[in-house]
């Protein structure tokens, strides 16, 4: 294994270097160019309304416990209610990925040792814990891809490789820390892996990072969270 | 019956134009996670079965028609009717957590069967 790609200085010091600004850079101008693009579908819109009157339907009459129930029936219906189990385990996932990599030591280390900043860390047993989320949850979205066949007859292809890229890193991470197989490899594996999803975030259905703000929170819908103003114009 | 017999790529194809960015930006952020299959009532009311999936109708409706261009088959497009107009009843109750207004992608469904003298067939 030592004359192999893993080991080769140029290679290594590429990766290490120039290919991680790289992809912070399309990383960062992606997601702006991108977000600006959706916005210009979107416009300034007249309030729209979905719900009755208050004059209607007066709200203020109903008792504390009438409007817990109203609401407890709201939520039965929504996608919480249908499906409470993966609404959480999916909760858990997004959240894990996105602030494990931010809080991991490994990476505060790296960014102290090389521009003297850093951000507060997790303590490494945590940090493990949130790693094994993040895999079992990403092996839990695999299999039901594989096994359920309302999901599997909508899946392709891509579906499996941008849940493999999301995942890979954290794989290799889980892997170089706990020196399973070969740690050079692995780490190289974790850079590399981390790179690409980086690179990939704003041009490929990751985007629903930033998608999933901007048509919840920012578009007018019955479903709509917050107080939007802006509605489609494509 | 008043169907036509040959497709007329040329309209499919105005109508797809028109409505490019509205079906790719709906393609292109469904994360295929099949959450909205309990919203739709005939989902449930069909035993479960996933071609009544809110996501599957408009995926392999519109879907289907942006990603050939247009270029379908009469039987493709026969086998779309069935899903937009036999499998939906547009009733506007499904939910997508992304916000992908689905409804109105698979109206653009309708529309273009509706240019090919596809519609609802109410006495089969």
């Amino acid at each position: 294994m030592n004359m192999t790609i893993f080991s080769n200085t140029v290679f290594l010091d590429f990766i290490k270097g120039p290919m991680v600004w790289l992809s912070f850079i399309i990383f960062g101008l992606g997601l702006i160019v991108q977000t600006i693009r959706l916005l210009k579908l979107t416009r300034i819109k007249e309030a729209r309304r979905f719900a009755p009157d208050a004059a209607i339907v007066p709200q203020t009459d109903l008792s504390k416990w009438e409007r817990f129930t109203r609401y407890f029936a709201f939520l039965r219906i929504t996608v919480l209610g249908a499906n409470a189990c993966l609404v959480l385990v999916s909760f858990i996932f997004h959240v894990c990925l996105v602030i494990t990599p931010i809080f991991v030591l490994g990476h505060n280390v790296l960014l102290d040792t090389s521009f003297g900043i850093s951000l507060v860390s997790f303590p490494e047993q945590i940090s493990d814990i949130l790693t094994k989320f993040v895999i079992a949850g990403g092996l839990l979205f695999f299999m039901r891809r594989l096994f359920l066949r309302r999901v599997r007859m909508i899946s392709t292809v891509n579906d499996f490789i941008l849940l493999f890229v999301a995942v890979a890193p954290f794989l290799t991470g889980f892997l170089a820390y706990h020196h399973i197989f070969n740690y050079n490899i692995m780490i190289v594996l974790h850079i590399l892996c981390g790179e690409l999803m980086l690179m990939l975030i704003p041009f490929s259905k990751f985007f629903h990072m930033v998608f999933f703000f901007i048509s919840r929170f920012m578009i007018v819908s019955e479903h709509s969270l917050g107080s939007p103003k802006r509605s489609w114009q494509y | 019956m008043g169907t036509t017999t040959e497709i007329n790529t040329d309209t499919i194809q105005s109508i797809l134009k028109q409505n490019r960015k509205q079906i790719k930006l709906g393609l292109a952020m469904c994360a295929h996670c099949s959450l909205c299959a309990e919203s739709c009532f005939l989902f449930v009311s069909n035993d479960n079965d996933p071609e009544y999936m809110p996501s599957y109708k408009f995926i392999n409706s519109i879907g289907k028609l942006y990603r050939k261009k247009g270029k379908v088959s009469k039987q493709a497009l026969e086998e779309m009717r069935d899903l937009v107009f036999e499998k939906c009843v547009l009733c506007t109750r499904c939910y997508c957590p992304f916000g992908i207004d689905i409804p109105s992608l698979i109206t653009l469904g309708r529309n273009v069967c509706r240019s090919q003298g596809l519609f609802r067939e109410y006495d089969r």
